[in-house]
Order: C-alpha cells, then structure tokens, then sequence
C-alpha cells in the first residue's frame, strides 16, 4: 500500500533530524538511512531533503562541514546543534501528541476508549 | 519539459532556477556528489542506464532549484552601508570645516575631501561585493602580493620626518592578509602552525621599517586572538590544547623582547613615561599630552573653546598634528564635546554591530576576517580616543573621519567584512578544494561515417 504524500510531507523536518541526533550524515546516507529504519516506507527524494537541509541549516538547527566518506570522497556532513536537538524535543512532543490524538478519534473518541 | 537525462543535464537546468550566480557552483557540488553517489548504488545493483536512473530519483530540477533559490539570497547589509556612508559623510565634512582656515598645517581643500569620500564609497562598494570565499583559495598570492606592495612602498615613496607614512597604509591590511594567510595553513599539522607564525614575522619587520607601532601592536595583538581562536577550532589537527604551545611560546618571546627593549633602548620606556606622567618632560615627549590637556580644559559642551583671545594659529601652534593624530582634539575645541561624542559613538556602534555579527557568522575564514576589521577599527579607534584625551602614546587616525585615504582604506576594509555577512548562506569551507562550475561546456561528439 502506497502511502498519501500530504502523511508523510510534515514530519520529514522531525524525521531528519531524528536520523542526525544519533551522529553526523551526509544527504546521501540520510536517506538510505531513512529507507531503512522505515522497511523502504519512507523513501525522500534528493530534490526534498537538500532545501530543507539548507532551511534548517538556515535556521541554526544544524551546521554542515566537509569531511571524507568512503575511498576519501569530500562530502557535506551534518550535525545536529544544541538548538536542534532542542527543536527536536519539541517537535516530537508535538508529533506524539497528535499520534495520540489520531489514534483515539480511529478508536472512537476518549468518551468511548475502552467500551 | 524537456527531459533530463545526464547528471551535467539535470544540474545546469537546477542551477539555471538559482538567480545568485555565487551560490550555484556551491549549491550544485552537493547535488553532484549526491547524483554521483545514486549512480554508482545502481551500477552496483547491476542497473541499466544508472545515470539515467540516479536523475530520475531526485525529482524536478525547476521545483528543487526554484526551493534552493528561495534558501541562497544575497543578504544585503543595508543598516551597516548606510552608517558607514553617513559616517564617512560626517567625517569629510568635519576635515574640511576643522581645518578650513588653518595656516600652519594642512587646510583640506574640498575637493580632496569630496574626491576622498567619493573614492571610499567606491572602496566600500568593492569590498561588499567581493568574494572573500575566492580570496581564500588564494592565501598566498593574497600574502605575497600585500608583502610586495609594502617593501615596494617602502621603497618607492618618500619618507617624511623618517616614516614611510604610504605604507602605513597597507600596513593597516596586515590583519586581514593575516587571516588569509592563517587559513591557508590550516590542516598542515605542526609545519602548518609554524608557517603560520613564520608567516607574521615578515609583516612585523615593515611595521618595524615604517615604522609604525600602532601597526605593529595590531598586528601582534590580532594576529595572536586569532592564533588562539585557530587553535579552539583545531585548525591546524594537532589537538586544542597542543596548538597552544607554539603562540604562547611566541607571545612570551615578543613579551621578552618588548621588556628587554624598555629596558636597553630608553625610547620606549621614555614613551610610556611621556604617556603616564607627561609632565616630566613638558618641554619634550610630554608636550603633546599637556597641550592637548590644556585645550580640553577650555573646550565647551557645544562651540567653539576659549583660549583667552588666541587665534586659530595659536591653536595650530599648541597642538601638535592637529590636522591628524589630534584631529578630534580640534573637533572637541572648535565644535565641542557633544559633537565628539555623537561622532564617538557612530563609530562605536559601528564597531559593536560589526563584531556581532562576525561572532554568528557560519564561515570560520568569514568570521576570521571580519574580526580582523573589527579589531583594525576598533584599535585605532580606541588608540585615536586615547591619544586626544592627553595619553599620548600611540598616534592612529579615527576610522572614517580623519585623513583622505585612510577614510578610503577603512571603507574598504569595511566593505570587504560586509561582503562575508552578505554571502553566509553560501559560506562553506572547502579545504582548499576550489568549487565552480565551467561558465562554458564544450559538448565534443564523435562520429564514425561508414563510406
């Protein structure tokens, strides 16, 4: 079953950063990373994650700097910063609460969880 | 829409959407790497056409390029010009009507001054737009060519009362020639952080020739904060706490030296004594001090001073360099002291905005520079202030009010740490990899004809 786009579009800002609290990635590996933590549910376009990198690169949440990947290739890693990692906390509290949310009004309201 | 098949294709029509023509090359060397990388997974995977595949993945080049357009915008530092400019207006205005009926030094004529401000906005314009990202990938040409200027100055103009007052000038530069100079040492473990320090000792011996040691002490004095900031970054790979061991070993020689001459040669110390208590010597080293003092007591709030019938000559005739190094000691007698202190302000605010905005800068290369600026401005500034309070010890001009070509030279510098705020969003560190694109592609394909 394909998943509707408008699910998923919101939360890759939260998905991302998730991906860089654990260690500093590359675009490249983000998104392989993102296929396979999700079981190829999530699979991000190039064209997607780079200008919301760049945005949040923009925003002070995260910093890039070139380092060596494999076979000493220069690539652009990034790293999540304090205000990110912050940011994150914040956004996952908000994700988890809409979830919540979702999932009572699926299951018939609170009125009714647990009848 | 045309369809996109080669990594080059699907680049060039991404970049074509980016308006800034700076940020393309940056942008697009990230997206090649990515493309690079898609098309090798699939030839790994045994794919047919995996170039072909590896653009297909990435999605519409207009949308990704009209996004990262929208992201990687110039930053026009419109606050920062308009008080520069509005500053050095000031500052042409006060030389010519300070001046304008002086007999004995130099009454600036209004053109000079005019020509002067004109070139400076000039200046300020080249600076801003400017790459100091390029300037990087060149430290050394950058070093050498600044080196070169300077002995060639010191060599070609003349000297007046024994100091090559031109290469004054450039030696004003040296922070910032330094910076790049530092930069370009980075990553070169211990034979980098030697070179780097080396790279100081060829710039201290013209401030030495000029000599000016006013530029000296800046030199000395930014060049070892920004040694210590190298080291916080690790720029050098040796470790932080490793890379303070070779700038202190050198600031404690410099220290040595600057004691032992207090001691040996008597000039120095005879400064310092002139600075702190001229009265021991009024008739000579002290003179400037107490003169300066003395027109201070008589100085009004607003208008012109008393001093008990003289004229402007005499006034001329009490204040050493009244046109120049005390140029604010006339502004504070013929204008007042309010209009010092708008004047000191301006420019103080100017300084703190400026170091501010260095501090958030993302680029290091950016941040190094513009705290070069900073740091040129505010010495002077500071020294300037100093000296026309009646500490006269080290002679500097006031940013963008006294003398022509200084105004033009510190609008230049200026612009140039304005040109690092306007470009950070593109601001990257390279090390030492140039990024560009060819502005012309030759597309060569060969054909066999079969007779």
């Amino acid at each position: 079953m394909e998943l509707d786009r408008s699910l998923i579009s919101g939360s890759i800002p939260l998905l991302v950063m998730k991906l860089l609290e654990a260690g500093d990635l590359y675009g490249y590996q983000m998104i392989e990373e993102l296929r396979r933590r999700s079981d190829d549910t999530f699979h991000l376009k190039a064209g997607t994650l780079y200008p919301l990198l760049h945005g949040l690169e923009e925003k002070g949440y995260v910093t890039a700097y070139e380092g060596e990947a494999a076979a000493g290739k220069p690539r652009r890693y990034y790293h999540l910063t304090a205000q990110g990692r912050d940011a994150l906390r914040e956004k996952e509290a908000a994700w988890n609460q809409y979830a919540r949310a979702v999932g009572r009004v699926l299951k018939g309201g609170t009125c009714c969880a647990g009848a | 829409m045309p369809e996109r098949k080669t990594i080059q294709d699907y680049l060039q029509a991404v970049g074509e959407q980016i308006r800034w023509k700076r940020a393309r090359p940056v942008v697009l060397w990230e997206l090649e790497r990515h493309l690079e990388d898609q098309r090798d997974a699939f030839a790994a995977e045994g794919r047919e056409n995996p170039e072909e595949l590896a653009v297909a993945e990435m999605g519409d080049p207009v949308s990704v390029g009209a996004e990262l357009d929208l992201l990687h915008r110039p930053r026009p530092q419109w606050g920062l010009l308009a008080l520069t400019i509005l500053l050095a207006a000031a500052g042409a205005f006060l030389r010519f009507w300070l001046t304008r009926d002086f007999s004995i030094y130099f009454a600036e004529k209004l053109s000079h001054v005019v020509g002067g401000f004109v070139l400076g906005c000039l200046a300020l314009l080249c600076g801003y737009f400017l790459d100091v990202g390029r300037l990087g990938r060149y430290p050394g040409l950058a070093y050498l060519g600044t080196l070169a200027a300077s002995v060639v100055s010191l060599a070609v103009f003349p000297n007046t009362n024994g100091v090559s007052y031109y290469t004054r000038y450039v030696s004003l530069c040296f922070p910032v020639v330094y910076a790049l100079w530092l930069y370009g040492c980075r990553g070169k473990g211990w034979k980098g952080q030697a070179f780097a320090i080396l790279g100081g000792v060829p710039l201290a011996v013209v401030c030495m020739e000029i000599p000016h040691a006013f530029g000296l002490l800046l030199l000395l004095t930014a060049g070892f904060v920004m040694m210590l900031l190298a080291a916080a970054w690790d720029w050098f790979g040796i470790g932080r706490w490793k890379s303070l061991l070779l700038p202190a070993a050198a600031a404690a020689g410099v220290l040595a030296a600057a004691i032992d001459n207090v001691h040996s040669s008597g000039y120095l110390a005879a400064r310092l004594e002139a600075a702190f208590h001229p009265e021991t010597d009024p008739l000579g080293a002290g003179w400037t001090s107490i003169m300066i003092k003395k027109v201070l007591e008589i100085s009004r709030w607003l208008g012109e001073g008393d001093l008990g019938g003289g004229s402007v000559e005499s006034f001329e005739m009490m204040v050493p360099d009244c046109d120049q190094s005390a140029l604010l000691t006339t502004l504070i007698y013929r204008m007042g002291w309010l209009p010092f202190l708008l004047v000191a302000v301006a420019l103080a605010v100017l300084v703190v905005w400026l170091l501010c905005r260095c501090v958030r800068q993302k680029s290091k290369l950016g941040r190094l520079v513009a705290l070069a600026v900073g740091m040129t401005l505010l010495g002077e500034a500071l020294c300037s202030v100093a000296w026309n309070l009646g500490f006269a010890f080290l002679a500097a001009e006031f940013p963008l009010v006294t003398g022509n070509l200084h105004t033009v030279l510190a609008m230049g510098l200026i612009g140039l740490a304005l040109s690092v705020f306007r470009g950070d969003s593109i601001a990257r560190e390279t090390r030492g990899r140039a990024v560009h694109l060819p502005r012309v592609r030759l597309r060569i394909s060969l054909e066999r004809i079969e007779q």
